[in-house]
């Protein structure tokens, strides 16, 4: 399975144990900064993973049973006991099955440091959809700059994302000046090089509820401290993408830097993009895509993407490279050259990349750009122009000197669009949404082209002045505040040929942000457990708490992830998930990019 | 040059790289255009000073340029020509320095920002003065602008220092302020001025 495919070089690396005593003492020292007083644990390079390494997860496997038509009632016995079941492991403090109601509610609870923050200020910009929820809270940039490890907020912090050279110069830090953090980032240093020494790598060291994770690459290191408890390899996969957004600012070219001189600086080359980092950062938090490895499209008729990917491709036959166009973090539609495929992950870092950066609203620009996992060796030149508040188009080409072609083509492809009315569609799928679990419909859809809006089949009237995240003010009456049919929260289906996903709208009960963050980090752990290296893959899980009833399917073809209400009855959930799974495919032309070029690596 | 075969109406006055405009003597001498770079230090507010020239708006809020941003601005000269200013507003940061090349080649003008409350920007400056002197086309434009001139109370760079070494230069100088918009039209309407005119044929 392609999502395997980022985390298992870790593998590779695996070797030795650290777990001797001599060396417990000096990390433990080194970690004395941190002032953590419970006894640190380094955990040693094992295969299995940490999420799901013991007995109360149920391991049962349907082996033998490759294909699913249906996800049945009678398939029943393999999701194992309603306990909840607790993704616990040696030494993982935190997290304890039976104990899961308090440990939840620490973790998750709007405690969390960016909690704190939600109030300070509202942005002006709060208009449609969950990202909008969000961004709306969220204050982009770096802050608390006056901090450094000195500090008692600063060591508060929940979470903390550091990059550093192998000379423990520091590169960035979340929080607090990076200058000021040259003692810490040396201490960073000296633990990684302290295990290389020893002909081994450190992977994790867990000290109390904090995790610490290192990702060695070449000359960089990055570092996550955090006491979110999100799984050790959801934590890496975010590191891998801090890393990826560096290289897509600079290119892997980088690393002469370092050969030239072990002592180089990289903070300069990397001013004025703390926003770039800390909005991605962010997204850990609110966008699936970092953590399932997949896009996801605006829904749009199925004639409208058509009628945008017709001009893109012809733009991208007069020598573009990659040719997309974009809402937000959606996709409207994109074109490759031939066999240039774009992926995922570069689609996240890309258009981060694009929406932190506040200059590309300002007039249209032309942009040195890297695509981490398309070439990390070198530079494109990225024409970037918005088309409107939201909606924006890049332009990809390997050379320097095309920028009036770029201009040219956007000046075609905008008339084209405007033509087409594919903008206004786009404006009207931004107010409408995308799929809410209140419209799951009951029986499959009639197969017919004049379908409503995503099977939709509430009045055109009432849409206007809905707000996705807003829907008590739809007429609704059997679900209003209680999400949809049989206790469904909220789903996000991934495609795995396609390499999209689809995710339902946020609804009542799920209306805070930090609700929001919180069902996130649950489908992380449930991703995470089910593709456990050591134990996994796994086929389905069901798993509930005093939070949630979570269900994940996994097939060859999708991955479907669904929340319910805690009290939901488990053979209604189960065929609740087999008609979400119907629906997406009613609705398949309208939520996903079809016939685009191979995307699969 | 590569793209310019499918552009016909552009193909005649191009030479190379993202040279739309470096030829100012154009079939037509009452309307000039010309290619113009800003260059300075990240900060200096060589984006305001476009801003305010080409949208008469001023942002407090600073706002990174990302590579380079283009926009154009026309104006109209007494002597009834106008200027059509093609403007490729460059980053500051340093990781877009070696790229600089890209931006200026081919320029008619370049417009290097310096911010008088900053002597390192004042510095930058003259390291892109010699970089223009070496590797910037011939008979290129050369303005020196001392931004920020609303905040006299901080001043570092004294004006006598910018208008000596403007005139070593041989370069226009002018103090502007791109939050009162003090100097911002004239700097431009100097610039115009300045251009070689075509020849009538």
């Amino acid at each position: 399975m392609s999502l395997d495919s980022i985390s298992s070089s870790s593998s590779v690396d695996e070797s030795t144990g650290l777990n001797r005593n001599s060396d417990l003492e000096p990390v433990d020292e080194q970690f004395g900064l941190l002032s953590l007083t419970e006894p640190v644990e380094l955990e040693p390079n094992r295969g299995n993973g940490y999420g799901v390494a013991n007995g109360s997860l149920n391991r049962e496997r349907s082996n033998g049973e490759e294909e699913y038509e249906r996800l049945t009632v009678q398939n029943r016995e393999i999701f194992g006991d309603e306990r909840p079941s607790s993704p616990s492991s040696s030494g993982y403090a935190g997290e304890r099955g039976s104990s899961s109601a308090s440990t939840a509610s620490r973790i998750d609870g709007a405690s969390e440091v960016d909690g704190d923050e939600i109030q300070e200020v509202r942005n002006d910009c709060s208009l449609e959809g969950f990202s909008d929820t969000q961004a709306s809270a969220w204050v982009p940039g770096k802050r608390h700059v006056d901090e450094d490890d000195g500090s008692i907020s600063w060591r508060k912090r929940k979470k903390h994302f550091f990059i550093l050279s192998n000379s423990g110069k520091p590169i960035y830090s979340r929080y607090g000046d990076e200058h000021k953090l040259a003692g810490f980032s040396a201490t960073l240093q000296a633990i990684i090089s302290f295990v290389e020494n020893g002909g081994d790598r450190v992977k994790l060291v867990k000290a109390g509820k904090h995790q610490v994770v290192f990702l060695v690459k070449g000359p960089i290191y990055l570092v996550c401290i955090s006491c979110t408890e999100e799984p050790f390899e959801s934590l890496k996969g975010q590191l891998e993408l801090i890393y990826g957004q560096m290289i897509l600012i600079l290119t892997k070219s980088i690393n002469r830097c370092f050969e030239k001189n072990p002592k180089f600086d990289m903070t300069p080359l990397l001013r004025g993009t703390d926003v770039v980092f800390s909005s991605l950062i962010h997204s850990f938090s609110w966008n699936p895509a970092t953590f399932i490895h997949a896009y996801t499209c605006l829904p749009l008729a199925y004639a409208t993407r058509q009628a945008a990917g017709a001009i893109l491709q012809d733009v991208a036959d007069s020598g573009v490279l990659f040719a997309i166009l974009m809402c937000k973090h959606k996709v409207i539609s994109l074109v490759g050259a031939q066999k240039a495929s774009l992926h995922p992950d570069d689609m996240l870092l890309l258009s981060n990349f694009v929406m932190s950066s506040e200059s590309f609203r300002t007039a249209e620009s032309f942009s040195p750009i890297c695509l981490p996992r398309y070439n990390p060796m070198a530079f494109l030149y990225a024409y970037v122009n918005f088309l409107d508040v939201d909606t924006y188009l890049i332009l990809l080409t390997t050379r320097s000197d095309a920028f009036y072609h770029l201009k040219d083509c956007r000046i075609r492809i905008e008339l084209v669009l405007s033509k087409s009315n594919v903008l206004s569609e786009v404006q009207r799928s931004m107010i409408d949404g995308g799929m809410h679990v209140e419209d799951l419909p009951l029986d499959p859809l009639p197969r017919s082209g004049s379908s409503p809006h995503l099977g939709q089949q509430r009045l055109p009237t009432d849409s206007p002045e809905r707000l996705p995240t807003d829907s008590p003010k739809r007429p609704r009456e059997p679900f209003i505040g209680i999400g949809g049919p049989a206790g469904l929260w909220h789903f996000i289906y991934r495609s795995i040929f396609l390499e999209q996903y689809v995710s339902s709208e946020f609804s009542p009960p799920l209306s805070s942000p930090q609700q929001q963050k919180r069902l996130y980090r649950a489908y992380q752990r449930l991703h995470d457990s089910m593709h456990d290296k050591g134990i996994g893959p796994h086929k389905t899980q069901f798993r509930r708490d005093e939070n949630y009833v979570l269900l994940c399917w996994v097939t060859q073809d999708f991955e479907l992830y669904a929340a319910f209400d805690p009290l939901a009855d488990k053979a209604v959930a189960i065929k609740t998930c087999n008609r979400v799974c119907q629906w997406v495919k009613d609705v398949e032309n309208e939520i996903f990019l079809q016939g685009a070029s191979p995307f699969s690596w | 040059m590569g793209c310019s075969s499918s552009l016909p109406d552009r193909s005649s006055g191009r030479s190379t790289g993202l040279n739309n405009a470096d030829n100012p003597e154009g079939p037509d001498a009452k309307n000039l255009r010309v290619k113009l770079v800003l260059l300075g230090d990240s900060g200096v507010g060589k984006s305001c000073i476009v801003l305010r020239f080409v949208r008469g708006q001023f942002d407090p809020t600073s706002k990174v340029t990302v590579g380079a941003s283009f926009l154009s601005q026309t104006i109209a000269l007494q002597d009834s020509t106008t200027v059509k200013f093609e403007i490729w507003d460059t980053a500051g940061q340093e990781r877009y320095a070696a790229l600089a090349p890209l931006y200026y080649r081919g320029a008619g003008v370049a417009v290097i920002v310096y911010d008088i409350t900053s002597p390192e920007s004042f510095t930058k400056a003259q390291y892109w003065v010699k970089e223009l002197q070496k590797h910037g086309s011939p008979g290129i434009v050369m303005a020196l602008v001392g931004n920020k001139a609303d905040l006299q109370e901080k001043r570092e760079v004294p004006v006598q220092d910018g208008i000596d070494y403007a005139e070593k230069n041989g370069m226009f100088f002018i103090e502007t302020s791109a939050k009162t918009a003090d100097n911002i039209n004239q700097l431009f309407e100097e610039i115009a001025k300045r251009l070689p005119r075509p020849s009538p044929s």
